[in-house]
């Protein structure tokens, strides 16, 4: 059991992150092993294992995921940059979340300066809307300040029918996905 | 290639920069491939589309990343003179050329009074075309 404003959620479903690739079929198959490693190493620095509760916070609903990855080896995160390993692993938690909780595929990466990190495709009815998501990862401490300065970052994109921003903090497993009503 | 190709070579390309930057590893010759990969999203998807717009600004920005000024600025006016360019577009492509340029002409305040970045660029593309002298000519 875990805790989100002090307020505690069972993890009531398995997010396994071995299964990204799956999820997104479009994803590149070496970088998709990289961010998977990466989270998996952003978890482990932090002493979680496979299994551990993520308190989740999906549209200020709150609830928990059962995370599942394949175990790491610490002795090589040396080959890793530092940061890299806290916002690949972000990435990579917040991508299985989203295609586990609104059923979107990635479509592209966007380059620094597009106000997203991704594209996704949210397909209902036949209908398919572009998502711009910006993801960030936090390696200490809370996630709201980071939240948000990203919801103000993606509120400022122009190209997709929604704009959401998710940050993923590893010191005690928590995400926030959240939704951004108008363009900045 | 289709399209949904492309989108999967381009996000390698992009994640692939972007580690090497982080890495202060050269990444020009990187910058050059997601620059090209765009150029092609945006043949494929129209102005008026997100995508295409993305691709658009993605092809100059990375081009700049990759140190071609001559290509971001031909691949610009482009892009500026296509029909149906929204005004959002067009500003974003200015900002981009703007953002890239200025550290430029920061560095070099004296001539940066006398000439731009392009006209500078474009009396490179000459020397080095004729030579010192019009030697090579």
């Amino acid at each position: 059991m875990r805790s989100i404003y002090g307020i505690g959620y069972p993890a009531s479903v398995d997010l396994d992150l071995a299964a990204l690739r799956e999820m997104h079929p479009q994803l590149p198959f070496d970088i998709t092993l990289v961010m998977v490693g990466r989270a998996a190493l952003a978890l482990e620095r932090n002493a979680h294992k496979p299994g551990v509760n993520l308190s989740l916070e999906l549209e200020r609903a709150l609830s928990g995921v059962s995370l599942l990855w394949q175990a790491a080896d610490l002795g090589h995160i040396e080959q890793h940059d530092h940061n890299r390993i806290t916002e690949d692993g972000a990435e990579a938690v917040a991508l299985a979340l989203a295609y586990r909780y609104r059923s979107w595929r990635t479509i592209r990466r966007l380059q620094r300066g597009d106000c997203a990190d991704w594209l996704l495709a949210d397909v209902r009815d036949g209908v398919e809307q572009k998502v711009a998501l910006e993801i960030s990862g936090v390696n200490r401490g809370g996630i709201a300040a980071r939240l948000a300065q990203k919801v103000a970052q993606v509120g400022r994109n122009a190209d997709a029918d929604q704009r959401w921003a998710c940050v993923v903090g590893f010191e005690e497993p928590i995400a926030a996905l959240r939704f951004i009503e108008e363009v900045a | 290639m289709d399209t949904d190709t492309l989108n999967t070579l381009v996000t390698g390309a992009i994640w692939r920069a972007e580690e090497l930057e982080s890495r202060r590893i050269s990444s020009a010759a990187a910058w050059a491939e997601v620059s090209s990969l765009e150029e092609e999203l945006a043949t494929a998807h129209p102005v008026s589309a997100g995508q295409g717009r993305i691709a658009r600004r993605g092809a100059v920005r990375a081009a700049l990343k990759s140190g071609d000024y001559k290509r971001a600025y031909s691949l610009a006016d482009r892009y500026l003179g296509e029909d149906g360019a929204p005004e959002s577009l067009k500003t974003g492509l200015r900002e981009i050329l703007e953002e890239y340029t200025q550290p430029i002409a920061g560095r070099f305040p004296y001539a940066s009074t006398h000439h731009t970045l392009r006209e500078a660029q474009g009396l490179a593309d000459h020397l080095r075309a004729v030579g010192a002298f019009g030697l090579a000519a």
